[in-house]
């Protein structure tokens, strides 16, 4: 089942192209930025070049996008006609919605590293420690996509849910400092380390470039323990819709 | 008793979608679920599936009762819902194996399935396209292919031809016919009256929720077999002279398809005196007194006709 899940996610094209080449530009347009025109990034970065960060940065902001692969397929299976026609089988609910999330998590995560790849050739962007910033990648992406499973069973419609992953995936890169630095101040700086799930992410990508691992290993903890609480959310939410 | 549904209430919200609805199959056999649109065929359908969970009643299905729970239940089901529901960007092969996989097969049975399956649907040379590309006709065989792929023992068919070109229909017809001739038992639902008689040995007809009456075609045309049916065609027919018909003290139904009255009379009082005389100024073309059909007896029995449903 996951196969065919996963030959389904890869028939959308066009929503690939985006979710890869829309952050490449990004990226390649903040980059000239701070090369010509003088510009701090608003980020956290250590000894990292800008153009590490920046591509961090904007993978981890296209994950919560990408999140709309997981609840937009799961919608076209749980909100139409096909609801009746998949749960007229002897299939658990259960085992669709993993399908879809597990094989949403590893087209989101592939797009993520496809990123990584590109900005490393194109815009020469270095990866120290790169299986451990992957890792965190994917413990991102998992979040993201369970958070968007969560969003649309608990709305029970994609429009709402396409509305807050805009909302959320538009906000939250600023309080990373992504788009603009950030007042300086302690308040920013917790805001800017911990304020969110993809703060979380990005400092614990950041640490572990940096050679910190006790940060590391406490973000990645704490998103860890935000996926199983988002996984918990999920039982209840499954049996709603379920008869 | 392949299946048995007893006195089965469904509310939505106010609507009374199944009003004490009941339907008794046995194995083997085809039947025909006649009704105009909105009658509760679907409702009653999903019931019987455990899709929805019914108001009062009980539904019996291969002697286990329908709880919504009964997996086994669903595995022994193939249903073709109303609406095509194929993955469009995904080959007919895949959508073929991937219902198949829903129902625990392997992957060699799935494989060897498929064959016989696009045989049966005649879709052969085209597994490997997707859909999207395909005719109406086509997409409509592949949803019934997806239902068939697990070797159900029951068969149910929902409005399986709605929007089709003739030929796809009659190839549809003709399969549906075979797989009756190989012991698969069916409900195959549709408002369509020529499909039904094609296809059914046992019919029920539908309406508002109710079952109002079943049985095999001769049976439910004796039923009405005291009425006569006078078919009256003019050059300018109205909805004015419609009423006036009905409102003869003879006459039991009429209705109004195109340029032609269709008029039910007990048999044996002579009111076409009566009937020429109100429509002699709409210039009579031809006049028939016939054998009843199926349509005459959904008319006689619901006081409707099928086809004007259709179009609304
Ligand atoms: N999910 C639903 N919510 C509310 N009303 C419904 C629902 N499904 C069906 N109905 C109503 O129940 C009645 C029977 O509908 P349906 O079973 O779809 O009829 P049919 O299949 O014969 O056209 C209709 O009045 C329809 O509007
Ligand atoms: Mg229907």
């Amino acid at each position: 089942m996951i196969a065919f899940q996963l030959k389904r996610s890869s028939r959308d094209l066009v929503g690939h192209t985006v979710l890869i080449l829309f952050p490449l530009a990004l990226i390649f347009f903040f980059d000239y930025l701070y090369k010509n025109v003088n510009i701090e990034t608003g980020m956290g970065m250590g000894g990292q070049s800008p153009i590490t960060a920046l591509v961090i940065g904007f993978a981890l902001t296209f994950q919560i996008y990408g999140s709309a692969i997981s609840f937009e397929t799961l919608a076209e299976d749980l909100y139409s006609p096909m609801h009746d026609r998949i749960f007229s089988s002897p299939v658990e609910m259960r085992s669709i919605i993993l399908s879809i999330l597990v094989s949403s998590t590893l087209v989101s995560f592939l797009q993520t590293a496809i990123l990584l790849v590109f900005s490393s050739i194109i815009l020469g962007a270095s990866f120290p420690s790169l299986p451990f910033v992957l890792l965190v990648l994917l413990v991102s992406v998992v979040f993201n996509q369970l958070f968007g499973t969560v969003l649309l069973l608990l709305t029970g419609g994609v429009k709402t849910a396409n509305m807050v992953t805009t909302i959320y995936g538009s906000i939250v890169p600023m309080t990373v400092g992504l788009y603009f630095p950030l007042p300086k101040g302690e308040f920013f700086r917790l805001l800017r380390m911990y304020g969110s799930p993809m703060s979380l992410a990005n400092t614990a990508s950041l640490a572990v470039m940096e050679g910190q691992i006790r940060l590391f290993i406490i973000c990645l903890a704490v998103l860890l323990l935000l996926i199983a609480v988002l996984f918990f959310c999920l039982q209840p939410l499954i049996r709603r819709i379920s008869i | 008793m392949l299946l048995q549904v007893d006195e089965v209430i469904k509310r939505f919200g106010s609507t009374l979608a199944l009003d004490c609805c009941s339907m008794q199959v046995e194995e083997g056999e085809v039947i025909g679920l006649l009704g105009p649109n909105g009658a509760g065929k679907t409702t009653c359908i999903r019931s019987i599936i455990g899709l929805i969970p019914i108001d009062e009643g009980s539904i019996t299905v291969f002697s286990q009762k329908q709880d919504g729970k009964n997996r086994e239940i669903r595995r022994n089901i193939g249903y073709v819902t109303q609406e095509i529901t194929i993955y469009e960007q995904m080959s007919g092969r895949d959508n073929l194996a991937f219902f198949a996989s829903l129902y625990g097969m392997d992957k060699l049975s799935i494989a060897n399935r498929i064959e016989e399956v696009a045989q049966i649907i005649g879709l052969e040379g085209r597994l490997d396209d997707k859909p999207k590309h395909y005719s109406g006709g086509m997409k409509r065989r592949l949803n019934i292919g997806c239902a068939l792929i697990h070797s159900p023992r029951l068969i149910i068919m929902d409005e399986p031809t709605v929007g089709i070109d003739p030929q796809s229909r009659s190839f549809i017809l003709r399969f549906v016919k075979q797989l009756a001739r190989d012991g698969s038992t069916i409900i195959y639902t549709s408002h369509y009256i020529e499909e039904v008689e094609a296809v059914a040995s046992r019919i029920y007809i539908m309406d508002n929720g109710h079952m109002i009456a079943q049985g095999t075609l001769p049976e439910l045309i004796a039923r009405i077999q005291g009425d006569h049916f006078i078919e009256v065609e003019v050059r300018i027919a109205s909805e004015e002279k419609k009423l006036q018909l009905q409102q003869l003290p003879d006459v039991k139904e009429v209705a109004l398809e195109g340029n032609r009255y269709r008029i039910v009379v007990p048999g044996g009082i002579p009111v076409l005196d009566k009937i020429v005389l109100i429509l002699s100024e709409q210039g009579l073309v031809t006049i028939n007194t016939k054998q009843p059909n199926l349509e005459d007896v959904f008319l006689t029995l619901t006081g409707k006709q099928l086809r004007d449903e259709v179009q609304s």
